[in-house]
């Protein structure tokens, strides 16, 4: 079945099975490879995408429900620069190790931000609960949030 | 060579080095913008859905069986499918065993656990390769099997492996003066029985494989692995073509932690095999499930345990009986045990010592490589004993500690002198010093009354490295100056997350080359490069840096020749540093850095170098029990501060503080980031993480839901870690390693802090709320 959505601000049309799920679509037949693969049920957070910008797990969305909706992936926001601060603050403070978490936890993030600029520490530790780093033991990850919510509001 | 190239004298030219240009810096690694914007390609992303064969596992259900046919009639008639292969269609050899010769590729006559491999289904897409593996009929005889490893042992009635004759795989020892004479002259003697649980790496990427059949014979293989040369040796051996015929690579990896040098080989060899078989490009990725009950984990042990003190506080012997179940196969169970065997005592000046290991075959998943290699659970129980002796004789257990901790001029329990780096004693005072110990030990034990109660614990460990005993290892490197200046490092270590390539490799480069470190890329992961050895063993920025420290020296030495020629001076008298060459007594006497480059390529310098360097060693004697173990250890110290509600009996470890004596610290945001990785793996393995087998030897929670790792919200808040820079000779400026340190010491801090706060020994992990409720109820 043909499926049409707005991927990263572009229209797209793809052909899928009913129980195809957005993970498998994006990769193999959209050629989107930031979007990873870990635990195929919804536990890990490294297949986050923002749908109409909210993340969600794409290996527990079948890609028929994203029909009409909008999807977007790190390639999106590096393309517009909203993401640069978090990004920086990610590279220096030494929140990124293997890497395969780090676009899932940067989507996450960047939702949350938009709704929170200015969090607690408690309020950062239960938003990226659903994305799970098994390098990094999450410290460092949470000075690069805290570091990036300072430049973004400072401007 | 010349003598002015000799590794030796290079080596202790710049170990010598004061000041530093780019060494002690926490230096961004080269790789986090592309990991960060998703554009780091792992295994699965090179991966051409449609041009490509899908390849897919029919693994056993039986966990100990004869097999008595495959019938793949029905799944070859899929449409799509391309072939179903078995172990005799292996044209090389079937034989994978890293330790001993008992691991088939696939199974061969018989499975020995659930999730053994019987047969590899290769078709054009993955929902064919799926449900022709589900059509695949294997006929079974079952036979009886084996669980636990005490039964194991003695049984010989149910043989995992027949030709073997009994179910001890493997056994080892140390022997140190007379435990006899020791308990003698002890006046205080506890002795408890251990249990550790198996773990999981549960690293975020799966193991996956894509080989590539290439003209001439040859194979290209991108995989999982952290041995580039590993991984083609297996490949080659399994598929029959020369190794010259076979090219590795290993690309960005989503974790590592041992799992994947072990796995690694394996998932290339599955993958090469049916590309081999099929003449067609063949892609291999392991689910989640498949992972999980597949892949080797973290060794359960059985470990009794008994030492003695003399009331002045001095340690006298120990009597150690270590039984590891390594499952169907032994895999790395010899060097495992090896390394918990002469880890037995903690970093502690022991004079008797009597220590035995066992490797137990049982019917169930195997043990493997995972961070730590044997010690976490051995130093578990080492520090439970410390705590127990100390308490017995009316003593802080960090006083305690600092009478008996090792230092120069001391021998370990297999009679290696430690001359020098042995700095753990600094350690461990300034870490208690930083933490508080003295005053929170003091109001926890006055406090404790509530529903929430507090505790510290310290653990202490230390961590052998290289390979264990007379086992040889080395380094290499290719370095190359280009002509534009710019520099290519080509090393085997991989990159997992760990960074020493995009990091620590690049410093040391920059560092003694001079060079600007923006021009300094590192090619990683290749057989391309000299066999450099595994990254495993916390080598990675030491032991397998040091071929990029030798190379960088020799270029050094060239540019600091060619330099003197040049400006008119003597080699000694050059700096290279700020992208120029200049004269220390005439700094107005300069060339730029790429002019130099051009001088050496128009002078006929040679601006390649590798730098191979064989680690000298001595030998263990096995039947005395005695010898040589490691070139040096990294010393690790952890305190961890815990709550335990007493009605739910739920831990929460509020603090950690690390401490290491491990070398010159190259990059410390690097090696604060190996430092809290480890600790919270650490205490998921203490707190949280376990398999549930069922009465076949199955496991029940094979997925991510029910086997289950720390979240941002279970993480403690982890402290700056106390560096004491105990400089190792061998090291690059000294470096031992760092990779595994924190995770070693974790549980044995944890269980000592949750046992400070109940006032209860723990001798068994994890410590879930469950087990932590019935340890409570027990007491009352």
């Amino acid at each position: 079945m043909e499926v049409f959505f707005k991927l990263n601000g572009q229209p797209v049309k793809v052909d899928v099975k009913p129980n195809e799920v957005l993970l498998d679509v994006l990769r193999l037949k959209l050629g989107i490879k930031s979007v990873k693969r870990g635990c195929e049920r919804a536990e890990c957070g490294t297949c986050t995408v923002l749908l109409d910008g909210k993340p969600t797990y794409s290996c527990m969305i079948l890609a028929p429900y994203v029909n009409g909706r909008e999807v977007a992936t790190i390639e999106y926001l590096k393309e517009n620069g909203e993401l640069k601060p978090l990004v920086e603050a990610f590279a220096d403070v030494g929140a990124v190790q293997c890497g395969f978490c780090t676009p899932g936890f940067l989507l996450t993030v960047y939702a949350f931000l938009k709704k929170n600029p200015s969090p607690t520490r408690e309020e950062i530790k239960k938003a990226i609960e659903g994305n799970l780093c098994r390098c990094t033991g999450y410290k460092k990850i949470i000075e690069a949030i805290e570091l990036a919510s300072k430049k973004m509001k400072s401007g | 060579m010349s003598a002015a190239e000799d590794p030796y004298t290079l080596m202790e030219k710049w170990l010598k080095a004061k000041e530093f240009l780019v060494v002690g810096k926490g230096v961004r690694r080269a790789d986090a913008i592309e990991k960060a914007l998703g554009m780091a390609r792992y295994v699965e992303d090179f991966y051409m859905p449609g041009h490509m064969l899908f390849v897919k596992q029919v693994l056993s259900t039986e966990p100990h069986a004869r097999i008595l046919g495959v019938d793949a009639s029905k799944a070859l008639e899929i449409p799509g499918v391309e072939g179903v292969f078995t172990a005799k269609d292996i044209p090389g050899e079937n034989q994978v065993g890293y330790a001993l010769p008992d691991q088939p590729l696939l199974a061969d006559g018989k499975v020995r656990f659930v999730g053994d491999l019987v047969a590899l289904v290769a078709a054009r897409d993955f929902d064919t390769a799926i449900r022709a593996a589900e059509e695949v009929r294997i006929k079974y005889e079952p036979l009886p099997y084996v669980l636990d490893p005490l039964e194991a042992m003695k049984r010989t009635d149910v043989l995992v492996h027949e030709e073997v004759g009994s179910n001890i795989a493997f056994r080892t020892k140390v022997r140190k003066g007379n435990v006899e004479e020791g308990f003698a002259k002890s006046d205080v003697i506890v002795e408890n029985e251990y249990r550790t649980h198996h773990q999981d790496h549960l690293y975020l990427e799966t193991e996956g494989a894509l080989a590539l059949p290439e003209l001439g014979d040859r194979l290209t293989v991108i995989s999982a692995g952290q041995y580039p040369h590993l991984v083609r040796a297996i490949v080659s051996r399994v598929v029959g073509l020369p190794e010259s015929h076979v090219k590795v690579i290993i690309p960005y990896m989503g974790g590592g932690f041992g799992g994947k040098d072990d796995e690694g080989p394996l998932v290339a060899a599955k993958a090469a095999l049916v590309a081999r078989l099929t003449g067609k490009p063949s892609f291999l990725l392991y689910t989640r499930e498949e992972s999980l009950i597949m892949h080797p984990k973290r060794e359960a042990t059985v470990i009794k345990y008994k030492s003695g003190a003399s009331k002045d506080g001095k340690l006298q012997a120990i009597d150690v009986q270590i039984i590891h179940d390594t499952g169907a196969f032994t895999n790395r169970g010899p060097f495992i045990l090896w390394r918990a065997t002469v880890h037995a005592s903690g970093p502690y000046k022991v004079p008797h010592a009597k220590v035995d290991g066992y490797c137990i075959y049982t019917n169930k998943v195997y043990q493997g490589s995972y961070r730590g290699f044997g010690n976490p659970s051995v130093q578990f129980a080492a520090e439970a004993q410390m705590d127990r002796l100390a308490e017995k004789l009316g003593m802080d257990p960090v006083d305690f500690r600092l009478k008996n901790l090792l230092r120069p001029g001391d021998t370990t329990i297999t009679n290696q002198l430690l001359d020098h780096s042995v700095g753990v004693a600094d350690a461990v005072a300034k870490l208690a010093e930083t933490a508080g110990w003295r005053e929170k030990r003091e109001r926890y034990s006055k406090e404790n009354g509530g529903r929430y109660r507090k505790g510290i614990g310290i653990g202490v460990a230390w961590h052998g490295i290289s390979t264990s005993r007379g086992v040889p290892d080395w380094s290499n490197a290719l370095v190359k100056i280009e002509k534009d200046g710019s520099v290519s490092v080509h090393t085997g270590i991989v990159e997992m997350g760990q960074g020493s390539p995009v990091s620590s490799h690049r410093q040391i480069a920059a560092e003694i080359l001079g060079a600007p470190i923006d021009l300094v890329t590192v090619d990683f992961g290749t057989t391309d490069a000299p066999d450099t050895g595994a990254t495993h063993a916390s080598r990675g920025t030491s032991i397998g840096a040091i071929g990029v420290y030798v190379a960088s020296a020799k270029l050094r030495e060239r540019l600091n020749r060619l330099a003197a020629e040049l400006l008119e001076t003597s080699p000694d008298d050059i700096v290279i540093k700020d992208g120029k060459a200049y004269a220390r007594s005439n700094p107005s006497k300069s060339i730029s850095w790429k002019d130099l480059i051009k001088e050496a390529y128009a002078r006929g310098v040679e601006m390649s170098a590798t730098g191979y360097f064989f680690l000298p060693k001595g030998k263990f004697d096995d039947q005395k029990g005695q010898g040589y173990a490691y070139p040096a250890f990294s010393y690790v110290a952890m305190i961890a501060e815990v709550e335990v509600d007493t009605y739910t009996g739920k831990v929460r470890v509020l603090r950690i503080w690390p401490g290491l004596a491990a070398g010159k610290i190259i990059n410390p945001t690097q090696v604060e980031g190996q430092v809290e990785g480890a600790a919270v793996q650490g205490m998921g393995y203490a707190l949280m993480e376990q398999f549930v087998f069922d009465d076949k030897g199955r496991i029940l929670n094979a997925d991510m839901t029910d086997y289950v790792i720390p979240t941002a919200l279970d993480a403690p808040e982890i402290m700056k870690p106390v560096y004491v820079e105990d400089i190792f000779k061998y090291g690059p400026f000294g470096a031992k390693g760092v990779g595994e340190m924190a995770l070693i010491p974790a549980p044995a801090a944890i269980a000592n802090a949750v046992s400070n706060a109940l006032g209860i020994k723990v001798t068994k992990l994890p410590l879930t709320s469950e087990n932590v409720y019935f340890l409570i109820k027990g007491k009352r």
